[in-house]
């Protein structure tokens, strides 16, 4: 019996062993950005910058992920309905296809776009470059999981609803949306994780006044080193990042994240 | 008959129509994906390949087609594409052998799981807050590095070194071997392992002889995704390595094309890259149990 007792400790330490490694550099961060470089105090001093300086770049990086995210679901959403319910020919060809921005290494989207840009549609470091960039790279992290979603969800639902009367439209947006629901969040989850902490396209496609967040971050460190400013700005992003994804959690749990390998 | 013939003609039709309508329909909700697709992602590559065949930036003025940039990729640049192999792939058997048993546990013993999971996201936020967290711990004057030096260890040599690159990049990809690996073991019913230890066999026997066998796709699976992940790593390397693993081709790749304008090396690089990269992941999708039925 007490031998059971000690591999049962061993291996749940194991895992929490595993957990706080994953945590650490976050903790670090975080240790960092409240002691002072002087004298060791701890303070909020760094914060400021978060509210002053860094403001703008916070707000460009949540504007643009708002962004991404409305145009994914615009574009996800019937791209899923077509996969799932409709007959399309070659559809496992489509879905790599629609998928290939997953597999594709972010230097080489990155290099890829910048000629791009600059060539072909002349929209070097602009807004609309950067958000095209994060919607081509994202999308993929909405689709999977509103498929999977899809998938799940019996039609006996919607044609419920249709012998009773209802329109499409009308079973769309009160049937089948709602049961939905899950999935989509899981997809804006998702994008929202990566859009928001995504620096190394961004590295190559962003201009003097695209700076995002992490960007900045990156800049910041090979500039200036460490400073307790960056690492405010870091902990900052990553816990805007862990709040959300809690919230997630909270509501769905992690089932819709399953077909994503993200999770 | 031929009341049979008459009626048969109608029907086929209708039913022909309404599954074309559908068809045209589907294409025409699956159309913004792929032309978002086809504009920023194919074309770009497209350009990609053809920009690796001209000489620097003359793709942009006047090219010159050459195949020097292929040549110098093997000649002068082969040590960084053995580098971006051999890191990504030892750090891709790191993520299997830490991996495996967390994966085991998280399975069969673990009740809080959601909760692994939700801290489980951490690393993905970005390897550059894991690159710079690891920095400050492992930071001479830091909680790791006084640690070390009570030991007699010098914490710079550390920070700087190949262990901690490759302890960065397994971190980032180890919820990817995670979740492969549980994927396949959640598939192996509990009751072999129970009638094994009935049986007589050891620990390492139920492991080697049962788990590995059946586990053996969600393994392979696990260590290409990791290894097609890891094959892009670009801040962990910049952050933590020293000049040997900034060889790194992502790192490389940007050093050449945006800060030195020699776009066609650089896009012979991101060719390599992505052909690397796409068919590792490519294999590794064949080998999971994907929710798409890959």
């Amino acid at each position: 019996m007490r031998g059971l007792r000690l591999r049962t400790v061993l291996q749940h330490g194991y895992i929490w062993l595993w957990l706080l490694i994953f945590v650490l550099p976050f903790l670090t961060t975080l240790d960092y950005s409240l002691k002072s470089v002087a004298d060791g105090s701890y303070s909020l001093r760094a914060y400021r910058y978060v509210f002053g300086s860094f403001r703008d770049t916070l707000l460009l990086s949540t504007w643009a992920t708002l962004l991404t995210i409305v145009i994914n679901l615009l574009v996800a959403l019937p791209a899923a309905y077509a996969l799932v319910r409709f007959p399309l020919p070659g559809k496992a060809f489509l879905l790599s296809t629609l998928n290939l921005a997953l597999y594709t290494p972010a230097v080489v989207m990155g290099i890829s776009l910048v000629i791009v840009y600059n060539y072909v549609f002349d929209i070097a470091q602009s807004f609309t470059g950067l958000i095209a960039a994060y919607v081509v790279g994202s999308y993929p992290l909405m689709l999977i999981p509103i498929i999977v979603a899809l998938r799940d969800l019996p039609t006996a639902f919607d044609e419920a609803a249709r012998c009773l009367g209802a329109s499409r439209w009308q079973t769309f947006l009160r049937v089948e949306l709602p049961l939905l629901g899950p999935g989509v969040s899981a997809g804006i989850l998702l994008t929202f994780v990566i859009v928001f902490n995504e620096y190394l396209v961004t590295l190559f496609i962003a201009g003097p006044g695209t700076t995002t967040a992490p960007l900045r971050v990156y800049g910041l460190i090979r500039t200036a080193g460490f400073q307790p400013s960056t690492a405010a700005l870091a902990t900052t992003m990553q816990l805007v990042s862990f709040v959300v994804v809690l919230i997630f959690f909270r509501l769905f749990g992690s089932r819709y994240l399953k077909g994503t390998y993200l999770i | 008959m031929a009341a049979d013939l008459a009626t048969e003609r109608p029907i086929k039709l209708a039913r022909g129509r309404r599954e074309r309508q559908r068809v045209l329909m589907g294409v025409g909700l699956i159309l913004p994906a792929l032309i978002i697709s086809l504009l920023f992602s194919i074309l770009p590559l497209v350009y990609l390949l053809l920009v690796s065949l001209t000489a620097e930036s003359s793709f942009f003025f006047a090219p010159e087609y050459t195949l020097a940039n292929y040549a110098q990729l093997v000649g002068r640049y082969l040590p960084a594409l053995w580098t971006t192999i051999y890191l990504a792939g030892l750090a891709s058997l790191l993520d299997l052998l830490f991996g495996y048993p967390f994966a085991y546990i998280l399975v069969r013993q673990v009740r809080y799981r959601e909760l692994v999971r939700a801290l489980m996201i951490f690393p993905l936020f970005g390897p550059l807050y894991l690159a710079f967290g690891m920095y400050y711990l492992l930071l001479p004057n830091g909680p790791v590095g006084g640690m070390l030096e009570r030991i007699g260890l010098q914490g710079v040599t550390l920070l700087y070194s190949l262990p901690s690159v490759l302890f960065g990049m397994a971190l980032f990809t180890f919820p990817f071997m995670v979740m492969n690996i549980g994927a396949a073991l959640s598939n192996i019913d509990p009751q072999l392992e129970e009638a094994a230890r009935c049986l007589g066999a050891s620990p390492w026997q139920i492991f080697w002889r049962l788990l590995f066998p059946l586990s053996r796709s969600g393994i392979l699976a696990g260590l290409l995704m990791c290894f097609g992940w890891n094959l892009g790593v670009h801040a962990v390397p910049l952050v933590l390595g020293t000049i040997n693993e900034q060889r790194v081709l992502s790192i490389v790749l940007y050093q050449r094309g945006v800060i030195q304008f020699d776009y066609g090396l650089a896009a012979a690089m991101g060719v390599a890259l992505m052909l690397l990269a796409f068919g590792v992941t490519w294999v590794s999708l064949r080998f999971s149990k994907g929710a798409l039925g890959a």
